[in-house]
This record gives structure tokens, C-alpha cells and sequence, in this order.
């Protein structure tokens, strides 16, 4: 081929590959949503002098420019691909694939987060439980890295450090473990979370543990719809997808449950079918992310009350702690002030429970 | 805006050709001009009026100095220029250092600017003035073209990160350029591979640096992984960029000079200082080394020439005392070596390599070293200070992660790749092959580094600091 030929080809195909792109880039809708990384995309800024000088306008348009860019699922796909399997790298942004399961690499311990993490249990107790009649427990989830990441050579928490440091520095509470009860099978291939049909064993200690009979039988039911977990989206290459079961029985249809997010309480269900339905399956247990909820039990001992304090994998426990309580209440800090509970919480002789995964605690600033 | 972005990529860069070139020729400088200005006010708004002033600057001052040819006036309008421009350069670059280090070594406490750094300030000065100072030789005759200068000195392809353009290398062809296809194809494939080298090896390569500061585990592999990774990355960053600029300039009818020339295949300290950013080095030999004399003056002062062009070399990089010690640490390898050390490198054949590459890794541990401090603690770890194991399991984990991107970056920065090219197209079979297979390549480039841009990964421009 002769090199003003090849020149001309050259120019033409890659003339009409930047314009096509570019082309669809002006012309495509911009999306609102995106389903695999769970999150609301960029929209275009608007342009003003003002937005202009102060370079928000150009912030804005680029993040608007990589959210709306066409085909963009394919392209994360690309990248995907090429990160496994041409250069060979361990994970992609963090996620990676081992034994069957998605996870993403916890490391290392933030220092500065369990402090932060540490004192604002400290002020909760300091603040609403010291001199009370309150019994507190502490328990840690561990993320799934504990079971996965080790034995398959990546890097995870020193797990032992991490709950070291939180049963020193909350020595004002009986730490229960329930890291032997919990085995990489208990955990979802493609989420972080747990899996409720998985926890019966771990709710009978943490029962145990607080002197409270949460002995029951249950019935398993399961969703018809895959569950695609959140990292899913996130590895971007294809995967099996999950399912998810839940747990239940006589009185668990009984109990109520009663949300107070608006400030008014709304009754809720143990489980949401409507969010089962929704882009995150795993926010039908206990009605997902919910700063202050009680589940009461009418069969349970009505002078036994327990105190959660949790996060989303509480979601799917506490369901089963029900039988050993009257009343339980969940609160989930991240969406609440602690300062003001107690205009909702009367803290007197109640168990008190502290249950946070690793995952929140080595990330703790979302606690408020 | 950065070259490996999406913006620039999809947004502006269509556009930009697409008014070059549907414009007439003699509208094409006025057309460069406008989106060299869009360009650099995507980044910074309110600096394309201090470019645009230094520009009217030195366009008056340009007349002036060949108004005066022959007389003191030249030199006078030449001083003052030269002034003019340090001075801007000083005030929006130095200005919180020398009140820094005043205050340090008088005790008052002179408060701070803070004036946010002109992106590419730097790069547009040094322009400027080997722009003025070659009126002034003579050796080029001043631009009455008030269009024609802007569009040199805010030339979008080299605005921010070089290479440094001299005037006289472009003067012919920004009054009068062809375009051809072939200049074209050339751009882009230079372009292509610039890209390329930046957003998939570059920006890795920064993760691992980036990898390394968090470590919770660090260890003595970790650092000299971290100080070969930081070599690596500073040179497909720059030379990546490098790259992409000079595609671009063809594109558009134009050839800059090279300014990375393999320089990491060194066998002294001296040759990797003509492979390594070559247009800033030339630049300063011609508009300091020789006019301070260079080598033909008294050997003491030789020296001294040295030392003082390579503190500016290094203090050009910014306004830190790391910068600064960087450029004196290869003046004293430099004098070294004119003294006794090359005749010594001759001898040892191929552990000159090893010489030249460990020096130059050990100087870009210093480069990026936040402070003083922090380099000594660097390099001392590396060389095993303190209790830092071995190895751990994260330095490990990491090494094995990116392994093979440090591979090909390795690879990538020596000739191979282009010479097996070159013996691939030797024989007439392997050429048709190649001619297939470049356009696949090109077009598998392009869509790759969108994949990552696309995904956000870490995208930063060390030399836009600069």
C-alpha cells in the first residue's frame, strides 16, 4: 500500500470514528440512573457567567461528559476485561473475584475511623445510657474478605486488631463474637451483605449472649428475581446472579413495625415486597435504610427490650432477635443525629446492642 | 482541560478541526487562536487575560527590540522584557516561596498570597522569551502579526505541558503551512500512541505510587517498587503528553521539536539529560549555559555555569527546596562526570546503564518527595533504614497486581518495540500485514483509553503543575 493511501485511510477511519462518537455524545438523552452502580448520573450543568469564572460549569461538564457517554456500560466493560485479563491485574477499582464471590478490597485498618467510630459510641453511652439500668453488647460483622480474601491472596483487615480495638475502647459493653458461626457461604456471591437464611445459628448467640431465648422455627421463601448485588455493577463483567430467601413464621407475621423517618410513625412490614421489586432487593428486609424503627413482638416477653444499634446488615437480623424481645428498636446513626434521640428514645433499663460490620467501622465518618 | 479526557477527546477536539479546518487559509492562525483560548479558559477563565497580556507584552516589546536593532535601546527593551516576564513568572509561581523561606530565616511573618498557580505559565514564558531573545540576536525578525504571535504562544497542542516551541522552529510555518494527508495519518498515530502511553500505562503506574503512600504494611521492596514505578510514570506521563502534542501540532501543519529521545536506555548522566526532556534542556543551554559562557571559560567557572543552570532547571520545575536539590544533585553528577566519572563509564560497558538508570531513580525519588524531609526518609528507607521488613504480603499483593503493567512500561520505554515494528515491515509480507493491523491498532487504542477515561480512573497531569 502506498503511504499516501495508507495515510488517507488512516485519516478517514479515525476522522469518522471521532466524529460518530463525538456525534452521539452531543445527540444521545441524557440518562437519569445508573442500575449496575446503583447511582444518579451527572446531568449537564448549566452555563452562566458565574458557574463559568468559578469553573463549576467545567467540573460539572466533565463529570457529565464520563456519566452520558454512549455505551457507556459497554466501555466499563472494556475496561473490565482488559484490567483481568490482559494486565492481569487482581482487582479493578477494588473488586475483584474469588471462589465464585465479588467482593471489594477492605484495606487497610483507617485508624483515624475506628477512633471516630469508637467515640461516637462513647458519646451514645456516655450520653444516654451511663448511670441507666442498660445492659450493652457489642457484636462485629465481619465483611467477607475475612473468609475470602486471605486464602486467595489478596489483602484484607486484621480483623483480630479491629475487634481489639473496639472491646478496649468500649469497655462499657460484653462483646459477643459470632465471627465462628459466619463462613463465606453465609454471604451473598454478588453483595457485601449477609444471607438471613445463613444466621439463624448467629442469632442464637448473639441471643445467648444477652440472655435473651430467640429460639425459633422458620418457614424460607424465596424471591422469584435474581438479585444482582452491588458489585455486580461495580465488576461489571458477567456473573451469576444470587437470590434471596428470607425467614419466616407465626411471629414474625405478627409483629409490627413501625418507622419513624417523617416524624410521624408509619407501619411497615418485617419485609418490604414492595422494595423486593425495587433496584436494591436486599432494602426489603426491614424496609432498607431507616434511621429509627421498632419491630414489636405481641408473643415476645413484654418487659424485654432491646436497643439496636446497626447498620444495613442489621436489616436482616434483627428480624431474627424478635422472639427473645417485647420490643426492639433500631436505630441507624448514619441517618440520624445522635444528639437528638433522645427526643424518640427513653433509654432506662433496656438491653442495648451495638452491631456494626467491619466495613462500617473502618469508614466510619458517615456516622453522625 | 487535559488532552486524556473526555471533554477534550469528544467535545473539543472535533470541533477545534472541524473550524480549522473549514476556515481559508489565512484565517486558520485567527481560528487557532480562538480555540487555543477556549481551551486554556476551560482550566483557568480568569488567567487567559494574564496570558493574553503577557502575549500584547511581548508583541510591543518584540517592535521595540528590532526598532532599536544595533543600538542600547535593543538591550534595554530586551532587560526590560526579560524583567517583565521573570517578574510575572515570580509573582504567579515563587512568590509564597521566597516569603516562605524569608520568613524562616528572618522570623516575621509576612503573610502568604496564596495566588492560585496559571496553569502552563512556565512553558508560555520560556516561549515568550526564547521568542525575544531571538529578535534581539537577530536571529528571527519580529511578528507584526499580532495574530500570528498569540497563535504560537497559546498554541493549544503545547500550551500546558510543552514541548517548549521556539519561535524561529515554527515562524515559516505559522505564516505559511500545507496540510497534507500524510502529515495527518502522522499526528495521528502520534497522538494515538501518546494517549495510549498516558491513560494506560501513566495513569496505572500513578495508582501504584498513589498504592504506596496509604501503604499500612510499607516495606523496603515497596520503596524501590514505588521509586522504579514514580521513574516509569514520570516518564509516559510527560513523554505520553509529549507525544500528543507534537501529533497534534502536525495535525495541524506544524513540527515540533522531539523531547524525549529513550531515556532510559542512558549509559551517563550526561546523555540522559539529551534524551530527557530535550526542549527544556536545549533551552536553557542556549538562553543561559552559553550566554554565561558555557564550557569555554575557566574551568572553575564552567562548573559554576553548570551548577547555576541546573538549580534554574530545577527551580523552573516549581517552588520547592525538592526541586531545587534535585537540579543541583545532577549538577554534581554532571561535573562529575566531565572530571573523571565518564572515562570510568567507558570502561564498565553495560553497568553504565545500571549507573545512569539508578542515579536518575534515586533524583525522581527526590523529585517527588513532598519536602526535604520526606525524600531523605524515602531514600533511607529504600536502603534499609530503621525496622521495615523485607516484604510483606500488601507489597507483594501489589507487585503481582502490576506486574505486567510495570513490564510493558519497562519494554515500552526502550527502542524495542519500535525496532521489531520496523523488522516486521522489512519484508513486503510482514509490511502488508502491519499497514492491516495499524489502522485495527489505532482504532482499538483510541476505544480502549475511552474504556478507562470512560471509568474514571485516576487521570492527573504531573507536568501541568510546571
Amino acid at each position: 500500500m502506498d503511504k499516501k493511501r495508507k495515510s488517507i485511510i488512516i485519516t478517514v477511519i479515525m476522522a469518522v470514528l471521532l466524529l460518530v462518537l463525538s456525534g452521539w455524545c452531543i445527540l444521545k438523552p441524557a440518562d437519569e440512573f445508573s442500575d449496575s452502580e446503583r447511582r444518579v448520573l451527572a446531568q449537564k450543568p448549566e452555563m452562566t457567567a458565574e458557574s463559568i469564572f468559578s469553573t463549576s460549569f467545567m467540573t460539572g461538564f466533565e463529570e457529565y461528559a464520563m456519566d452520558q457517554f454512549p455505551a457507556r456500560e459497554s466501555f466499563r466493560k472494556l475496561k473490565a476485561f482488559n484490567e483481568f485479563n490482559v494486565f492481569n491485574k487482581k482487582d479493578n477499582n477494588g473488586i475483584y473475584k474469588a471462589e465464585g464471590h465479588l467482593s471489594k478490597i477492605e484495606y487497610p485498618l483507617q485508624y483515624d475511623m475506628l477512633e471516630y467510630a469508637a467515640g461516637k459510641f462513647k458519646y451514645l453511652y456516655d450520653t444516654y445510657m451511663m448511670g441507666k439500668e442498660n445492659t450493652v453488647y457489642l457484636s462485629v460483622i465481619p465483611d467477607k474478605n475475612m473468609y475470602l480474601a486471605e486464602p486467595n491472596g489478596f489483602i484484607s483487615l486484621d480483623y483480630n486488631e479491629l475487634i481489639e480495638y473496639f472491646t478496649e475502647e468500649m469497655d462499657y459493653a460484653k462483646y459477643i463474637d459470632i465471627t465462628d458461626t459466619l463462613s463465606l457461604d453465609d454471604y451473598y456471591k454478588t453483595d457485601t451483605h449477609w444471607k438471613q437464611e445463613c444466621l439463624v445459628d448467629t442469632a442464637k448467640v448473639l441471643g445467648e449472649g444477652m440472655d435473651a431465648d430467640v429460639h425459633s422455627d422458620y418457614d424460607i421463601c424465596t424471591l422469584e428475581e435474581p438479585f444482582c448485588g452491588v458489585y455486580t455493577g461495580q465488576y461489571t463483567l458477567p456473573v451469576e446472579p444470587d437470590v434471596i430467601s428470607y425467614l419466616t413464621n407465626e411471629t414474625l407475621e405478627k409483629c409490627k413495625v413501625t418507622i419513624y423517618d417523617s416524624g410521624m410513625p408509619e407501619e411497615s412490614f418485617v419485609y418490604d415486597m414492595e422494595k423486593a421489586h425495587s433496584k436494591d432487593p436486599y432494602e426489603m428486609f426491614l424496609s432498607g435504610t431507616v434511621a429509627l424503627m421498632t419491630l414489636e413482638n405481641p408473643y415476645g416477653p413484654q418487659d424485654k427490650e432491646l436497643i439496636v444499634f446497626r447498620d444495613s446488615f442489621g436489616s436482616s437480623l434483627v428480624p431474627l432477635l424478635a422472639e427473645g424481645y417485647g420490643k426492639i428498636t433500631l436505630v441507624d446513626i448514619r441517618y440520624i443525629q445522635s444528639g437528638m434521640l433522645g427526643s424518640f428514645i427513653e433509654f432506662e433499663d433496656q438491653d442495648v446492642l451495638f452491631l456494626y460490620s467491619t466495613s462500617l467501622l473502618n469508614y466510619s465518618m458517615a456516622l453522625k | 482541560m487535559v488532552f486524556s479526557g473526555i471533554p477534550f477527546l469528544y467535545y473539543f477536539l472535533p470541533a477545534a478541526l472541524l473550524l480549522y479546518f473549514a476556515v481559508p487559509k489565512q484565517l486558520k492562525n485567527g481560528a487557532l487562536l480562538a480555540a487555543s483560548l477556549v481551551f486554556y479558559a476551560w482550566g483557568e477563565p480568569k488567567y487567559v487575560f494574564l496570558m493574553m497580556g503577557t502575549i500584547v507584552m511581548g508583541y510591543v516589546f518584540g517592535i521595540l527590540i528590532e526598532k532599536h536593532k544595533g543600538t542600547d535601546g535593543a538591550k534595554l527593551w530586551l532587560v526590560l522584557s526579560v524583567i517583565c516576564s521573570a517578574a510575572v513568572l515570580c509573582y504567579f509561581k515563587y512568590a509564597d516561596f521566597f516569603i516562605e523561606n524569608f520568613n524562616a530565616a528572618t522570623g516575621m511573618s509576612i503573610p502568604f498570597l496564596r495566588i492560585a498557580l496559571p496553569v502552563g505559565i512556565s512553558f508560555y514564558t520560556f516561549q515568550l522569551l526564547s521568542y525575544l531573545i531571538d529578535v534581539y540576536r537577530g536571529d528571527t525578525a519580529a511578528q507584526r502579526n499580532f495574530i500570528n504571535l498569540a497563535a504560537y504562544i497559546s498554541m493549544f497542542p503545547q500550551l500546558v505541558a510543552g514541548p517548549i516551541v521556539r519561535y524561529s522552529d515554527v515562524r515559516d510555518r505559522l505564516e505559511n503551512r500545507a496540510h497534507s494527508f500524510e502529515d495527518i495519518a502522522w499526528g495521528i498515530r502520534r497522538f494515538v500512541i501518546g494517549l495510549s502511553k498516558k491513560v494506560l500505562i501513566a495513569n496505572s503506574l500513578a495508582e501504584l505510587c498513589d498504592v504506596f503512600r496509604a501503604s499500612a504494611e510499607p516495606s523496603v521492596m515497596f520503596y524501590w517498587i514505588y521509586a522504579v514505578t514514580f521513574t516509569l510514570y514520570i516518564y509516559f506521563d510527560f513523554s505520553g503528553y509529549s507525544d500528543m502534542a507534537i501529533g497534534l501540532g502536525r495535525i495541524l501543519g506544524f513540527k515540533f521539536m522531539e523531547n524525549f529521545n529513550y531515556p532510559y536506555i542512558s549509559k551517563s548522566i550526561t546523555e540522559f539529560w539529551r534524551r530527557w526532556h530535550i526542549s527544556l534542556g536545549s533551552w536553557f543551554r542556549d538562553y543561559v549555559y552559553i550566554p554565561l559562557g558555557g564550557n569555554r571559560r575557566s574551568r572553575p567557572r564552567w562548573f559554576l555555569n553548570i551548577f547555576i543552570v541546573w538549580m534554574l532547571t530545577g527551580f523552573w520545575h516549581g517552588a520547592e527546596w525538592t526541586f531545587v536539590v534535585w537540579g543541583l544533585y545532577f549538577a554534581v553528577i554532571l561535573v562529575a562526570e566531565k572530571l573523571f566519572l565518564s572515562k570510568m563509564l567507558d570502561k564498565i560497558g553495560p553497568f553504565s546503564h545500571i549507573y545512569a538508570v539508578f542515579l536518575v531513580t534515586i533524583g525522581f525519588v527526590v523529585f517527588n518527595a513532598s519536602d526535604l524531609g520526606q525524600a531523605v526518609s524515602d531514600i533511607s528507607y529504600m536502603f534499609g533504614r530503621g525496622d521495615l521488613p523485607v516484604v510483606t504480603a500488601e507489597t507483594m499483593y501489589y507487585l503481582k497486581s502490576y506486574l505486567v503493567i510495570l513490564a510493558a512500561a519497562v519494554i515500552g520505554a526502550t527502542p524495542l518495540p519500535k525496532k521489531i515494528i520496523t523488522a516486521i515491515g522489512r519484508n513486503s509480507a510482514g509490511q502488508k500485514i502491519a499497514d492491516i493491523a495499524e489502522s485495527v491498532f489505532l482504532v482499538a487504542m483510541v476505544l480502549l483509553a475511552t474504556a478507562y477515561l470512560v471509568d474514571g480512573s485516576f487521570n492527573p497531569f504531573l507536568y501541568f503543575r510546571f
